[in-house]
């Protein structure tokens, strides 16, 4: 069974990286056990990253429980009047450093548990939690200051009457643990949208320049500095004007006679190293060359057609495009040979992640006036682009 | 220049990638370039003839993936060792990691293949099955490698008629013959299930060519295939199977 075995393998690694996998060869057999057994704990260990409340065990939020604590002591004194304000803090702080610190212990060491439930529910156990830890401690101060008698600093420093106290702090606690919370809560959610952002931007970056056509370009001007110079210099330029235009606001229009120009250029890159196996046949005499096009719309298909249509042929073969005006719109058509079918499934999810690429951004500038149209007639694989004539 | 220069092959489908890895290859002291050639065919008889100490494969070539490439060379008595090259190919990048196969990436550094050259080693079949990630299943082959004296043979699959179990080998029935090969029919059976069907403990037919699913006096039964005149046995337990995969017909 030795596939499942190895998807097995290959899902686990996404957490724990190649550093915890025995690189000897010779650890072949035994490689499966440990890892099957390291899965789960980095499963957790994923989920800890991805719980709204805080690491308490890390010596920052120690630090910043003490100063909240700190914090919370000096409002309380303040807002008694009537008592000396110097005493009142020293007590105050004296219980809820006790507090902070016992409640942050608690939590560091419940929080695999809690990172476990719902949201709801590991709210209801950090309240359960910290109610439990101030009704101790109130108790505690009370026998603290019961058994050292009520006399000179000992009576400033624990409290006398037993059950208003324990309400009153389990009141502060419940304000308290419910703002907290809260808190957590919000800056946990910002920071998963600001991640989940800069995700999908790099991915809307990766979508406009294929990293494989990057490197293999690179790879073919490292191939041509020293055999062909003159040709290596004339793809850096090339290659140069064609990121310049994919790093480029996205939103403004071009004429197509840039863009079919951007086309072109990808398409002498390609050329420099695929060779014979790539051949465009262009038939865009038709097409109005001053009207506008959303930008890097004919580059992509034409990058489609070569990565999934000629690539893998072994002989190669000819991307057609194609385009006229019809009924007031421009109608862009490429087309490629289909290649053998292979089980590629990551490359079939890439074609179809490129062209709904397309798809949206066509939409975003035409709304339902464009469209973009797949056909498969007999060996051939056909996008057509449809979009409103404007100049 | 050096007779003691260990040989290398190289395999690409795109010739100024060639080129390059072909000088990088030249210029390091204490190897040769043995060939190079641009695709997984070309390069099985390339290997037998020249018996290269190492293989530089591109992962994404038309035809047939420099994986499957490794996986036919990984059947010959002496195999190369392999190091892949790709230029950006990020589930694989994973897999390489954890299997410690090597790589290169391209533009490859000088000093990188170098020090791929020296520690390149020989893969092993569970390395080569580990190299399989979620987002690519390692593909089924297009074709089984039967050596044939330290030479490759491949057969397309789709030729193959049945393969059987006997005590150590696989009997491979193909159109134009018998062969053996050194394979579990098992892993066979899995890396095949889209094609073939399992009828007996011992054999594992292409649903394609069955011709015809018969009675025999004795109450079980057997199938004919196209263009053969033996029928096989089939075994109870796989009758239910079988019928569901030659259903309509």
């Amino acid at each position: 069974m030795s596939r499942p075995g190895a998807a097995a393998k290959t899902s686990t690694r996404i957490e724990d990286g190649p550093a915890a996998i025995p690189v000897a060869p010779a650890a072949e057999p035994q490689r499966d056990e440990p890892r099957a057994r390291a899965a789960p704990s980095s499963a957790v260990a994923a989920a800890l990253d991805d719980f709204f409340i805080p690491d308490f065990c890390a010596t920052r939020s120690v630090f910043v429980v003490v100063l909240i604590g700190e914090l919370i002591a000096l409002t309380l004194s303040l807002a008694r009047p009537a008592a000396n304000f110097l005493v009142e803090l020293a007590r105050i702080s004296l219980f809820l450093q006790w507090l902070g610190l016992t409640s942050a212990a608690l939590l560091c060491y419940a929080r695999p548990q809690l990172a476990r439930l719902s949201v709801p529910r590991a709210s209801a156990w950090v309240f359960a939690l910290l109610m439990i830890n101030t009704a101790l401690l109130s108790e505690a101060a009370l026998w603290v200051g019961g058994s050292l008698g009520a006399t000179g600093l000992t009576a400033a420093l624990f409290p006398s009457e037993a059950l208003p106290f324990l309400l009153r702090n389990e009141g502060i606690c419940v304000l308290v643990a419910a703002m907290l919370l809260r808190y957590f809560y919000v800056t946990h959610e910002w920071q998963v949208h600001l991640r989940a952002e800069a995700r999908s931007r790099i991915e809307a970056l990766q979508a406009r320049i294929r990293p494989h056509f990057l490197f293999n370009s690179l790879n073919t001007i490292a191939a041509l500095t020293r055999s062909e110079p003159r040709r290596a210099e004339e793809a850096v330029e090339d290659l140069a004007d064609l990121f310049r235009a994919t790093l480029r606001d996205s939103h403004s229009p071009l004429r197509l006679k840039e863009e079919l120009e951007l086309t072109r250029i990808y398409q002498r890159i390609e050329e420099l190293r695929l060779g014979e196996r790539l051949k465009v046949r262009w038939d865009v005499a038709e097409l109005p060359m001053r009207a506008f096009v959303p930008g890097l719309t004919v580059q992509p298909l034409l990058e489609n057609a070569i990565y999934h249509g000629i690539e893998p042929l072994d002989r190669g073969g000819t991307v057609t495009v194609s385009g006229r005006v019809a009924d007031g719109r421009v109608e862009i058509v490429v087309s490629n040979p289909v290649a053998p079918p292979r089980a590629e499934s990551a490359e079939r999810a890439g074609n179809r992640l490129a062209l709904e690429n397309i798809r949206q951004r066509l939409a975003l500038a035409y709304d339902e006036a464009a469209t973009l149209a797949i056909e498969q007639p007999d060996g051939e694989y056909r996008v057509t682009i449809r979009f409103p004539y404007r100049e | 220049m050096n007779a003691a220069a260990l040989s290398v092959l190289i395999v690409d489908d795109e010739q100024p990638a060639r080129e390059r890895l072909r000088r990088l290859v030249e210029e390091l002291p204490g190897w040769a370039v043995a060939a190079d050639c641009s695709n997984g065919a070309e390069a099985l008889p390339l290997v037998g003839k020249l018996r290269p100490a190492i293989a530089l494969l591109d992962i994404r070539m038309p035809g047939m993936t420099g994986i499957e490439l490794a996986r036919h060379l990984g059947s010959l008595e002496q195999p190369p060792a392999i190091v892949f090259t790709t230029a950006y190919d990020e589930y694989a990048l994973q897999a390489f990691e954890s299997q410690a196969v090597g790589y290169l990436l391209k533009p490859v550094r000088r000093e990188r293949l170098e020090e791929a050259l020296k520690h390149a080693s020989r893969l092993s079949a569970p390395q080569l099955r580990g190299l399989a990630t979620p987002e690519q299943p390692l593909a089924a082959r297009a074709h089984v490698a039967v050596r044939v004296r330290d030479e490759l043979k491949l057969i397309p699959v789709k030729d193959i008629r049945y393969f059987r179990a006997d005590q150590k080998y696989v009997t491979v029935r193909h159109g134009q013959g018998e062969e053996l090969i050194d394979e579990s029919l098992r892993q066979l059976e899995e890396e095949f299930a889209s094609e073939f069907v399992r009828i007996h403990r011992s054999l594992l037919v292409a649903v394609a060519h069955v011709a015809s699913l018969e009675r025999t006096p004795d109450g079980g039964y057997e199938i004919k295939l196209r263009g053969e005149t033996e029928a096989l046995p089939v075994s109870r337990r796989q009758i239910a199977e079988l019928r569901r995969r030659l259903g309509g017909r």
